[in-house]
């Protein structure tokens, strides 16, 4: 009963200091949301990564691409393509002993924001784990036999934000998403099949026939070729000829056959580490290609993004232990101010050790609380935001995985509550509070 | 309530260091006798030191030298914990302001002395009505102190020491900013408490309490006791 009765007194002295407790409150699991936030994007981001590379191991782009450009262009669809190669590229590593499949692609138009690749059939049988929807007349394992349609896939959740449908069409920009030299002709593609989420950046792609995207900026191509021919007319030959190479698929407008097959890179599944590493050799020192074994780029990226979030971390830490220090002056100035109330207590009979007792539980309430709250209260936050993240990061977030970093923190804040909950409790239990009114 | 032991007060010091450093002596080797019902008052103008010898007497403040017995306890040589548990089960408080704990209720402020000592009895919430219902105070049982005005709070504090029923009761300065009717009661609960045997510490400057003839009155400001 007795103890009870100190409990009650607790929530009582709680609720009657609202306003202060809340934003003691507010103030952990602000910190704690930021921290659930940075474990769950950092977490998100590298399991992204490291399946994409356990996937293609190997990818092969245009000469003078960075191995961070080659990945981040390709497996997250991030980052501008760092040029083109030649299709005749993908062939030969098909014919190659080492290697199991390749996957040449190449990033064409966008829409809404969101690159366009063409691909093979290959690629997204390769990719999907089935359709969602597919059109009457589409052969599932073989999506981009008509190469006469500009028929599109959808990736699952690109598809539910913009409600593409089965039979619906849609234009996409020409160039490439973050190409500013980009030109605005509009080319209408149709879905024919919307893919089942994958869990990774696939799901919010949207791809098409390579073949398609080659028809395309063919047509693109001789438009251009027409005014040039007309600028011809007017005697400016060489300034025409320039206004042809608008985009990197008209690269190589002195040779139209070659402007027709071009790709941006090759994904490539080799049949062990060794030839991985041999033909990331061969196709980086032959002057005409870059290559880059996936899974190291990947671990560098890792290894960057670990020290990213170890910083995030620390600053996280920081924050909270700042905020440990602000709710542990807020309480100190507020004993200061509840030195009557509490000398009342002691007068009526309450014990010093009732009335320490009380400030050290108002004090973990407060932490345990405010870490509680601030947890699940940052985990909802994220489940509230996944889609925006997901479609934003291209990753697929897992709201409520709690990473080690968050753990840390929660026990860390914990520790220093308790601390601090006893140093205030001593404090208190050490106070001759009726001497010290008596003084006042 | 079985009526208090006497009380005996012995060579009772206690004094302060002023801010340049000296002594103040507040009361001087004080000794007298309480029987149970008794009335001491304490007289003297103020900041003579009437709240320091109750706080002395109750055992909140230790003495410079002295002891205080209740019976045979000896308050001032009990340990805090004993001091609290002593208080809380027989001692009763009133004071000028500040006489409720503002998280609880009028209620809880009743019964919380004894709550907390883990020592409330069998139907507590009825007999702590009963209380507030002497003192006119029922109707805000489930109020919180910031509702009340002084002379309620006043009020609930005479219904506190009602419940508590303790043989002592200190009283300091009462009925200080209180109407006339107030006043009345909060005298009038004091007295009743007196006529059924508790010992009553009394510190008031209010006339109407010159009708109470005192056992004891001991003036602070000159020492002597009558």
């Amino acid at each position: 009963m007795k103890y009870a009765f100190i409990l009650k007194a607790v929530l009582h002295s709680i609720s009657h200091r609202k306003f202060s407790v809340f934003t003691s409150i507010f103030a952990i699991s602000a910190a704690f949301a930021f921290l659930a936030a940075t474990g769950c994007i950092s977490f998100g981001l590298a399991s992204t990564a490291v399946n994409s590379s356990l996937a293609f191991p190997l990818i092969v782009g245009p000469a003078g691409a960075s191995d961070t450009t080659l990945v981040m262009s390709t497996l997250f669809n991030t980052d501008k393509p760092a040029g083109t190669l030649d299709y005749e590229f993908a062939e030969k590593l098909e014919k190659d002993e080492r290697v199991s499949a390749v996957f040449p692609i190449a990033r064409s138009d966008s829409y809404m924001g969101i690159p366009i690749t063409g691909v093979e059939s290959a690629y997204i049988n390769e990719i999907s784990r089935g359709f969602s929807e597919i059109g009457e007349d589409i052969e599932a394992h073989d999506i981009f036999s008509e190469n006469g349609r500009k028929c599109a896939v959808i990736g699952a959740k690109t598809a539910a934000r913009y409600e593409m449908k089965v039979g619906g069409t849609f234009f996409g920009s020409h160039g490439s998403v973050g190409d500013e030299d980009s030109e605005l002709h509009d080319f209408e593609y149709i879905v024919c099949a919307v893919m089942k989420a994958v869990n990774g950046p696939e799901d919010f792609a949207i791809f098409t026939n390579l073949k398609s995207v080659w028809e395309i900026h063919r047509h693109g191509h001789h438009h251009h070729h027409e005014e040039a021919e007309e600028d011809e007319e007017d005697g400016d030959h060489h300034e025409a000829a320039e206004m042809h190479c608008v985009h990197d698929m008209c690269v190589d407008i002195g040779n139209k056959h070659h402007a027709e097959r071009k790709i941006t890179a090759v994904l490539v599944k080799t049949k062990n580490p060794v030839f991985t590493a041999a033909l990331e050799r061969e196709y980086s020192e032959n002057g005409f290609t870059s290559a880059t074994d996936t899974g190291r780029t990947v671990r560098k990226l890792l290894t960057y993004m670990n020290k990213a979030e170890k910083a995030a971390g620390f600053f996280s830490y920081g924050t909270l232990f700042l905020v440990m220090i602000m709710v542990f002056v807020t309480i100190l100035t507020s004993i200061s101010e509840r030195k009557r109330e509490m000398a009342l207590m002691r007068t009526l009979g309450i014990g010093k050790l009732p009335v320490s007792l009380m400030i050290f539980l108002e004090l973990l309430f407060i932490s345990v609380f405010g870490t509680a709250v601030g947890t699940l209260g940052g985990h909802a936050l994220l489940a509230f935001c996944k889609p925006a993240i997901d479609f934003e990061l291209g990753i697929n977030l897992e709201p409520f995985f709690f990473t080690g970093i968050e753990i840390r923190g929660a026990a860390y804040t914990l520790l220093t509550g308790v601390t601090l909950s006893l140093a205030a409790m001593v404090k208190i239990y050490r106070m001759n509070l009726v001497e010290e009114i008596a003084k006042d | 309530m079985a009526p208090f032991e006497r009380i005996s007060v012995k060579n009772l010091t206690k004094s302060f260091e002023n801010a340049d450093g000296g002594k103040k002596t507040i009361f001087n080797n004080v000794t007298f006798e309480l029987n149970p019902g008794a009335v001491l008052r304490l007289s003297g103008a103020s900041g003579s030191g009437k709240t320091t010898f109750m706080n002395v007497m109750s055992g909140l403040i230790k003495p410079d030298s002295g002891s205080v017995f209740f019976g045979d306890t000896d308050i001032t040589s009990l340990s805090e914990g004993g001091k609290d548990r002593f208080r809380a089960e027989n001692i009763g408080y009133i004071f000028q302001t500040f006489n409720l704990l503002a998280p609880f209720s009028v209620i809880e402020n009743v019964y919380a002395p004894l709550a907390f000592a883990g020592k409330l009895p069998k139907n507590y919430k009825d007999k702590a009505l009963e209380s507030l219902n002497k003192v006119g105070m029922k109707e805000f049982a489930a109020k919180k102190p910031y509702h009340l005005s002084v002379g309620q709070k006043q009020r609930v504090a005479a219904a506190r020491v009602l419940f508590a029923d303790p043989p002592l009761v200190f009283a300091d300065e009462p009925t200080a900013s209180l109407d006339r009717n107030s006043s009345e009661l909060v005298k009038n609960t004091l007295l009743e408490l007196n006529r059924k045997g508790t010992t009553l510490v009394l510190s008031s400057h209010d006339p109407i309490f010159d009708d109470v003839k005192p056992d004891i009155d001991f003036d602070l400001e000159t020492g002597v006791l009558s």
